[in-house]
Parts: C-alpha cells; structure tokens; sequence
C-alpha cells in the first residue's frame, strides 16, 4: 500500500483528504505544520507528499525544497486555495500544483499518476 | 544594453581546483594569483564591471575564505544602496545539508536569490578563466534569437578538437549537439577547419534556467553539471545558440580555462612579448585588480649587469639579476647575478645572488637561497617539487629551501 503525507493545517481539509485517500486505497498519514512533516518525511516509508503553502510558522514554499533535500525524488503536490504561488520559483520544485477545489478529481489524478510514476 | 537592468550575474567560484595543486591547496582556484598583480577572478568580474553589469553573485566554496578575503580587498567598490553589488556567498545550507554538487546544483540551492531579483535572463560566469569580452555583445545576440539559452563558445583547429567538449552548430548557430571529446569533431559550417568549443558562460531565459536546473535536481544519474548535464538535456527541446567568440576578421579570441598547471604557466607565456596573445595595455578595457601602496621597482646594477627583458615587474620589486620572459608580484626580489628565466614568482619572493631559475612557479615568500639552482636538474626537481608533464617546477610555500 502506497503512504501519503498530507500537510495541512486546517483539521477539516486533512479529514477530508485522509478519507477521500483511505477510500482510493492509500495509506495516510497527516501532519498539522510543515516541521513535524519534515519529521516524518525523515522516518516514514513515504511515496508522496500533498502540501499546503499557507501554514504558520514554516509555510509550505519552505518545506518544500526542505522536503526534496532530505528525501531526493520523493513526489511533492503542492495543495492550495491560491493560484498565485505559481509565479514563484520555489513552488516550481514541485511535481503538480493543484488548486483547492470541493471537487478532488484534479488532486486524486494527480496523486494517482505521481505514485505510480 | 536593452534589458541589462533584468540580468543577474552569477560567477561559479566553487571548484577545488585539483589539477592546479599545489597552487590550490589552501585557497580557491579564481583566487590564486595571476599576472602578477592580479587573482584568476579579477579577469570575469573586470570583464563584468567594464561590461556595467554590477548585479554579482559569487559562488563559492572550497577554499571560500581567500575568495572572500580578496573580494573585500579588491572588490569592494559597490554600493549596495543603489542597488549594485558583489556578493560572495558559499553553500547556506538552509534546504539541504550538502555542499554543492556541481555547477547546476550551485543555482539549485540559491533558486532563494532567483525568487528574490526576479531577473530576466541570468549570465553564468566562471572564475577561472582569462578573457576579455564585453558581455553587452552577447546579451544582445542571445536577446537578438530570442533564445532560450546561449552559450559562448570559441573556435579551435578541428583536428586539436578530440580533446574537448565540442558544440555542433548550423548555419544559423543554432546548437545541434553536444560532443564530449569527439573522435572527429565536426567543423563550423562556414569554417570546416575550425570546431567549436564551450567557454563555459551561459545566458539563460530566467524561466527556462530554473525550470531545467529543477528538473536536473530531480534526476538521480545527473552530474549536476551545466555541460555534462543542462546543456545537452536542452538540445533540441530548447532554443539553445553558440556565440561564436570571434573578432571582426573571423578568428577565434583569446580566452583560457586555468585548469591545470602547464595552462597557467603557458597563459603567463601569453601576457609577454611586443604582441602578447592577450593584452594587459587595453586602456579601454582596464583590468582591476587590488589596490596596493608600493614604491616603484628598482633596477640596481652594483657591479653585475641588470637585464630586464620580455617581463612583467609589479611595483616594490628590487631587481639586480637578470630577469627573461618572466612574471614578478610585487616585492620581489632578484639578487646579483641571479638568473630568472620563465618563472612566475608571486609576492615577495627572494632570490639570492647568483640563484638560477628556470620555468619555476614559486609562491609568495618563498626565499630562494644565494647560489641555488631550480629548474635545470629534471631529476633532482621532480625528487623536491611537482614537476609538471611540460618540466615547469611548482615550488610552495611550505617548504625551505636549504642551501
């Protein structure tokens, strides 16, 4: 079974994802901020990441290449309410950004193709 | 000098510099000195100022202290309050934990730097090499294409080309292919004779750049290095063109790589002479170096004759010897009746009356003892120096020499 990491900081997006995944057949893991998830990248089997960018303290643009560098390759979705970090540079490291929509289809397609890569 | 204002200038200062021990053993390579007066950097960053690009990033690594230390002496004519500067930055460690793997790899880890000048092409320079190019040239030819990234490029006799990565062009010097020392190269299409080789300075779309150096981190197998990795991955996906380093009459200019010791010492050869191979005297092009508080040298024959031929003297040298074909830092100094004969001697050397030397490195503060000889017994200098595949003898600064 495949693990994915959700980073999120809002409790209802991480219970909804957990079991919207659970449902495809995943394994999920959440974390609430990006420095416990940089933990877990570091000790769990992971095979993919689904981050949000707005969190407090460390957001998600700089645990991003945070994550890459401690797990070379790992697949990365960057998962968030605004289009506009698509401008940025660091959000490019990613390998999908998806915009939050009450429709999952983009993000479990996307999830979908990243783990089977 | 159209969009000069969205360029930002990064110059790969990083490399351990192996092939140029043990010059490099205890600084970085773009910071050991070079004519004299000069350290191997002050050639990219003059080419730079004189160019007016005075948005600089060096990267550095190995040895980064000595870059710095220099930078600060030599370098520290920006003012960052009107947006101009030059930062020497090593790896920050701030994503990851490693150093920095390779030339693509440097960009990787400062795409921060990227997100912060947003620019809109990057000029990627390195600090180990001796040319004279005003970089608006360049600009202009990759701005002139549209290109997504252009690489300098300059020629060389077809036949010597097996010993280089060479770069196929069309007519159009659109790059074709990438060749990692090719049997048989492949000549210019304008100039079958000539092949062209990789200078190793790029202008990237900003865009285009980060993308590619993205995707090159990603890959497990990559080098991470712009001509082993970028730049072939690029070919044929990319708008990627050769600007051809040439003068109006169509040969090749002079540009080296200081990558090994017989390529430093042959450059110093290249600096002497009536019509030297690259010109210090270009007063349109001055070459900036540190600043030092130096009398001028002295000529004193006390009793043997002084002869100065074919050389390069810094200030501060006290010569009474014979110098030949020669490069001398500031404060040298030559006794009576010492021979110098096609050495490069950094700061403050001291050869003793009646030394002979020929084709010897020596670095700063060495003292040469009076009668001693170097340079002239294969044998016995390969037992006490490196000695380098063409006889030149590097002598450090580590050792004593005893009379």
């Amino acid at each position: 079974m495949k693990n994915i990491l959700v980073v999120d900081d809002d409790e209802a997006i991480r219970i909804l994802l957990q079991e919207e995944l659970t449902d495809e057949g995943y394994n999920v893991l959440t974390a609430t901020n990006a420095r416990d998830a940089l933990k877990m990248v570091e000790t769990e089997p992971l095979d993919l990441v689904i981050l949000d960018i707005r969190m407090p303290g460390m957001d998600g643009l700089e645990a991003l290449p945070r994550i890459l560098g401690l797990k070379e390759g790992l697949p990365v979705i960057l998962n968030t309410a605004y289009s506009q970090y698509q401008e940025s540079f660091m959000s490019w490291a990613a390998d999908a950004y998806v915009v939050k929509s009450s429709d999952l289809t983009e993000l479990k397609d996307k999830v979908k193709e990243l783990v089977e890569r | 000098m159209a969009g000069v204002k969205k360029l930002t200038t990064i110059i790969m200062a990083g490399g351990k510099g192996e092939r140029l021990f043990p010059l490099t053993r205890d600084k970085a390579k773009p910071a050991i000195t070079f004519g004299g007066i000069y350290r191997i950097i002050d050639f990219t960053l003059s080419n730079c100022v004189n160019s007016g690009l005075r948005r600089i990033y060096v990267l550095s690594q190995y040895g980064s202290f000595s870059l710095d230390l220099h930078l600060k002496l030599a370098w520290d004519i920006m003012h960052p309050d009107l947006g101009e500067f030059i930062y020497s930055i090593p790896p920050q460690q701030i994503h990851t934990s490693r150093w920095y793997r390779g030339t693509a790899d440097c960009i990787y880890q400062n795409l921060n730097l990227l997100e912060q000048e947003r620019p809109s092409h990057v000029l990627i320079l390195s600090g180990d090499h001796v040319y004279q190019l005003d970089y608006n040239e360049m600009l202009d030819f990759h701005l002139s294409r549209d290109s997504d990234m252009t690489v300098a490029a300059v020629m060389v006799p077809r036949v010597e080309g097996s010993s280089f990565g060479i770069i196929k062009v069309n007519q159009a010097a659109t790059v074709e292919d990438f060749l990692e020392k090719p049997a048989d190269p492949p000549g210019l299409p304008d100039n079958p004779d000539f092949s062209l080789v990789s200078m190793g300075v790029y202008i990237f779309r900003a865009e285009v750049l980060v993308e590619e150096i993205i995707k090159d981190a990603k890959k497990k197998a990559s080098s991470h290095d712009f001509g082993k990795d970028i730049i072939p991955q690029m070919v044929g996906r990319k708008k990627v063109f050769a600007f051809n380093f040439q003068d109006a009459g169509g040969r090749p200019r002079y540009w080296r790589d200081i990558g090994l010791l017989d390529a430093y010492f042959k450059a110093h050869q290249d600096l002497l002479g009536s019509e030297p191979a690259f010109e210090l005297f270009d007063p349109a092009w001055p070459m900036r170096n540190r600043p030092l508080v130096l009398p001028p040298s002295k000529y004193v024959a006390a009793g043997s004759p002084v002869s100065v031929e074919d050389a390069l003297i810094a200030s501060g040298c006290l010569i009474e010897g014979t110098v030949r074909r020669s490069v001398l830092s500031p404060g040298v100094k030559v006794g009576p009746g010492a021979q110098v004969d096609e050495c490069i001697l950094w700061d403050n050397v001291e050869v003793g009356a009646g030394a002979r030397l020929r084709r010897v490195i020596i670095e700063d503060g060495v003292k040469v003892p009076p009668g001693f000889n170097i340079g002239h017994n294969r044998r016995a200098d390969a037992q006490r120096f490196t000695l380098t595949e063409n006889g030149v003898v590097v002598v450090p600064n580590n050792v004593r020499l005893e009379e």
